[in-house]
């Protein structure tokens, strides 16, 4: 007979009171009190106030909040240390810089970014803090190894276009050839079949630049260009990437043909003309459409040529557009019947051919 | 005959697909020739294709020698 053990009955416990911490601490031991009562890492919870304090410093104010009103757990302990209020300086500092600074990044959306990055930061600690061997470790680190290494691939495919666009192509193709060579050499050293990564994070993106024909130099934004004689009229007009409107209405051709280049890397291209001005055009986008008064033509690597019979001696102007992404539009008068005279900030204005293609065949 | 110990003939086939490709792209942004997307596109899926054929029929790398 063996004698059975009983579990003498516990007293009830009193409820658990919400204090800081005093040893599980960074500034206050507000996230180490809070993660001790709700049971969850304080990891999570710091890096929680760590974002919220981008959205607004929401959670600046809530950590001060608990640091004010939530007690320690150590009634020895000094209520406040010189750290918290040189940290805290630090940090408002740094945040009211930002707001100056970077202000629509603060207020725009890289909150969510944040909150991505943060589970990200978690995650790659948590692997850090913890032996491995758990299940959850596990997880955590092929989620956080995941992630990471798609933000490298995205990260690198925008670098190796921006770069590619912005002029630096050769470069990032002597990358790529660079890459081949590596794994050339390293073929017959073991394997080096890790830069099959890299080069395709080079050259697909490069490929995509190339094939478009993609060129953001120049300049970024929207444009109006309103010459008003042939004196103000520019040979060409040439942007990085926007919008660009080339008001032609009031240039007074002289007879015969005139030339005139329009390039955009990205965006598009509208150009208003004279209703009695016989205009031609040749189009090359790489995506994107064109509509030079015979309809929409879009897809990819979109030629345009223009087959209009120009009578000699008429006024002609041969305007010659090319565009990486984006669109052209050539026409003598805004769609909209009712509608303006004239653009409208920064919408997009519909132009329409009307009597501008008849004018090619009136001899002056 | 058992390939030679360090030797991986994915890198080499995957290396050379490689700097065939970086070279088509550098002739292109030197503006020697002119590629577009009818031409790119199957070289880029030729390419990808090739290296993944090559890794997928020579096994994984033997390790160094």
């Amino acid at each position: 007979m063996t004698d059975t053990q009983q579990t003498p009955p516990q007293p009830d416990e009193p409820p658990r009171r919400l204090t800081r911490s005093s040893t599980d601490s960074v500034i206050g031991g507000v996230a180490g009190g809070l993660g001790r009562h709700l049971n969850i890492d304080p990891l999570a919870i710091r890096i929680t106030f760590v974002i919220l304090s981008f959205a607004g410093g929401l959670g600046l104010i809530a950590y001060l909040l608990c640091l004010a009103f939530i007690p320690i757990d150590d009634p020895n302990a000094a209520p406040i240390r010189w750290g918290l209020a040189r940290t805290a300086g630090v940090v408002l500092i740094t945040i009211a810089a930002l707001v100056v600074v970077l202000p629509h990044w603060f207020w725009g959306p890289a909150v969510p970014l944040l909150v991505v990055a943060g589970v990200v930061v978690y995650l790659l600690l948590r692997i850090v803090r913890d032996d491995g061997g758990t299940h959850l470790s596990h997880v955590a680190a092929r989620i956080a190894i995941g992630i990471v290494l798609l933000a490298l691939a995205v990260g690198g495919f925008a670098a190796a276009a921006a770069g590619a666009a912005l002029g630096g192509g050769i470069v990032v193709a002597g990358l790529v050839i660079a890459c081949g060579v590596g794994l050339v050499g390293g073929a017959f050293r073991g394997g080096a079949r890790w830069l099959i990564a890299p080069a395709l994070v080079l050259a697909l993106p490069l490929g995509a630049v190339a094939a478009t024909d993609l060129d953001l130099r120049g300049t970024w934004g929207d444009r109006t260009f309103h010459p008003v004689s042939v004196a103000e009229l520019a040979d060409g007009y040439e942007m990085g990437v926007g919008s660009m409107k080339l008001d032609l209405r009031d240039v007074d051709l002289p007879a015969g043909s005139t030339d005139l280049r329009v390039e955009m890397g990205m965006g598009e291209i509208q150009l208003l003309v004279p209703d009695d001005l016989c205009v031609t055009t040749d189009a090359e986008i790489g995506v994107g459409v064109v509509n030079t008064g015979g309809g929409d033509e879009g897809g990819v690597d979109v030629d345009v040529e223009d087959r209009q019979t120009v009578d000699s001696g008429v006024r002609h102007l041969h305007v010659i557009a090319d565009v990486g992404v984006g669109a052209v539009q050539v026409g003598d008068r805004f769609f909209d019947w009712d509608g303006p005279r004239d653009w409208r900030g920064d919408r997009f204005d519909s132009l329409e051919t009307g009597t501008s293609r008849a004018a090619c065949t009136e001899t002056a | 005959m058992s390939p030679r110990p360090g030797f991986d003939p994915a890198s080499l086939i995957s290396g050379l697909i490689v700097i065939l490709f970086g070279g088509l792209l550098l002739l292109d942004q030197a503006d020697v020739l002119e590629l577009r997307f009818e031409y790119l596109l199957p070289a880029a899926f030729a390419a990808v294709g090739g290296i993944l054929l090559a890794c997928g029929l020579t096994g994984p790398p033997r390790g160094r020698s």
